[in-house]
């Protein structure tokens, strides 16, 4: 039954190659084959932070990106853990994990969230993010689809990178996924401007993305196209219409 | 531990075991049966080459298929091992009694009441790695669109292969991603840092640490971190370059 649904997989996969869009093509199938509203992929380095690969939809793309900025949610725990993560009802439970990220991703438009570590034997390449727009539990094919998906992203990831010129991101890898750089761009930025570390540069950033109610993808290229800066002097943000934000 | 999580426990076990040790002839077999289903053919079969370059029966939908598989591979004549040679695909091939281009594998595929061949390269990064093979008991061409999805199948084949494959060597592999994802960050932060100090774009950054690192014969990751850790300052880095005289 398994070998039915890997085959599946791998034939979803040639289609999207053949007939979708360059990129993307593992979240697509990854939404595709479970039957979800849509799904997100995110790499893991330097033991902990979250690097966005891919997102199938705006939607996932707004809630990958919301975890990001608040450090937290289901991607973050399946990074670090063995163990899948399953919220049905994201809107009612009594759940105290997540606050910061619940309510907003509630008002993104997940019903239900779930994430499934992507990882071969004991090697952890990431998470597999996937949402549903309306509440409800995953079924057990449903699961077990999303599981042997995860395994098939592990391996695809690594293939992608096996040809690459020692040192860097495979060529392969970068078409195929959407990275952004911007927000790694931005702290560098914000770090000269307001003499912090970088460290303490990413956070000031996600802080005042939350603090926004904006997505730090956006705010990073706000920062990188110079509308909006961190005054050292007085302490605040500003931006390029000389107000403080 | 709850009913919920030992199944969640169960399944993940499954998955594991079914795609680490993934039986490639298994998966095979199961896309072989697919084709014939798939499209109007009566038998499919993949053979796949080995790093030597030597052709090998993977997997088919039949007995008979498998026999005239390895009959081919055996005599090194038939419309595979042309396939797999040349990387084109063979298509609405009638088989005759006349037959002179494979006077060994005609007769006995016909004997086996097959009429006509095709066989799709399994191709991958520019090499062709194997080739899927479809035999039909009856003459006259495929539909256009069956060959489409005739090739459309040998790329799934071809995907199994490369994530059977990727199984063998991930530990090197991801050592290897996040080394050069972690290298990349590191990079855009001292380009973020450098545009910030000197008042220039991400391009002229970057250009800047590619300099400094062919100038000092350093690699370009180390230069970034240097400056990330602010062991080298930017008024170092930007200040000699400024200062060399337009040629």
């Amino acid at each position: 039954m398994a070998t039915q649904r890997l085959v599946a997989i791998f034939e979803l996969l040639a289609q999207h190659e053949r007939t979708g869009p360059a990129s993307g093509m593992l979240c697509s199938v990854a939404a595709e084959i479970t039957g979800l509203s849509g799904a997100g992929i995110a790499l893991v380095s330097r033991g902990e932070q979250l690097t966005s690969m891919c997102t199938s939809n705006p939607v996932a793309a707004s809630l990958m990106d919301l975890e990001m900025t608040v450090g937290s949610g289901p991607c973050v725990d399946a990074c670090g853990s063995d163990f899948a993560v399953s919220e049905g009802r994201l809107d009612q439970t009594s759940d105290p994990r997540w606050l910061a990220y619940r309510s907003r991703a509630v008002a993104l438009g997940a019903g239900a969230v779930f994430a499934f570590p992507v990882r071969i034997g004991a090697v952890q390449l990431g998470g597999l993010a996937l949402y549903r727009d309306r509440e409800g539990a995953m079924t057990e094919s449903q699961e077990s689809d999303a599981y042997l998906m995860a395994a098939v992203i592990a391996r695809a990831v690594l293939a992608l990178q096996a040809r690459a010129v020692k040192g860097s991101l495979a060529w392969d890898l970068e078409r195929e996924a959407s990275f952004d750089f911007q927000v790694h761009q931005a702290a560098g930025m914000i770090a000269v401007q307001a003499s912090m570390t970088l460290g303490d540069a990413l956070v000031a950033l996600r802080s005042h993305a939350y603090a926004l109610t904006a997505a730090l993808s956006d705010t990073a290229a706000r920062v990188v196209a110079r509308e909006l800066w961190y005054d050292r002097e007085i302490d605040i943000w500003r931006n390029v219409w000389g107000r403080s934000e | 531990m709850t009913r919920e999580s030992l199944l969640i426990a169960t399944l993940v076990e499954l998955a594991d075991n079914l795609v680490d040790n993934f039986d490639v002839i298994d998966v095979l077999t199961v896309h072989s049966n697919r084709c014939v289903d798939a499209i109007d053919v009566d038998a499919a079969g993949v053979m796949l080459s080995s790093p030597g370059g030597e052709l090998a029966f993977l997997a088919s939908s039949s007995e008979s298929m498998r026999v005239l598989e390895l009959f081919q591979i055996q005599s090194d004549q038939g419309p595979c091992i042309d396939c797999f040679r040349d990387g084109r695909a063979i298509v609405n091939y009638e088989l005759t009694e006349a037959d002179e281009l494979w006077p060994l594998f005609t007769p006995r595929a016909l004997a086996q009441g097959f009429r006509s061949v095709h066989c799709l390269p399994m191709r991958l990064r520019g090499r062709t790695i194997g080739a899927l093979n479809l035999f039909r008991t009856t003459q006259g061409p495929l539909d256009d669109e069956d060959i489409v999805v005739a090739q459309g199948l040998a790329d799934v084949a071809t995907i199994a292969i490369l994530q059977h494959r990727t199984n063998l060597d991930a530990q090197t592999l991801n050592g290897q991603l996040s080394i050069a994802l972690n290298s990349r960050i590191i990079i855009e932060q001292a380009k973020g840092m450098i545009s910030q100090t000197v008042g220039c774009g991400m391009d002229e950054a970057f250009g800047q640490l590619r300099a400094h690192a062919r100038n000092n014969n350093l690699g370009l990751t180390e230069v970034a971190r240097r400056v990330v850790e602010r062991e080298l300052a930017i008024e170092d880095l930007v200040a000699p370059i400024a200062a060399k005289p337009p040629r």
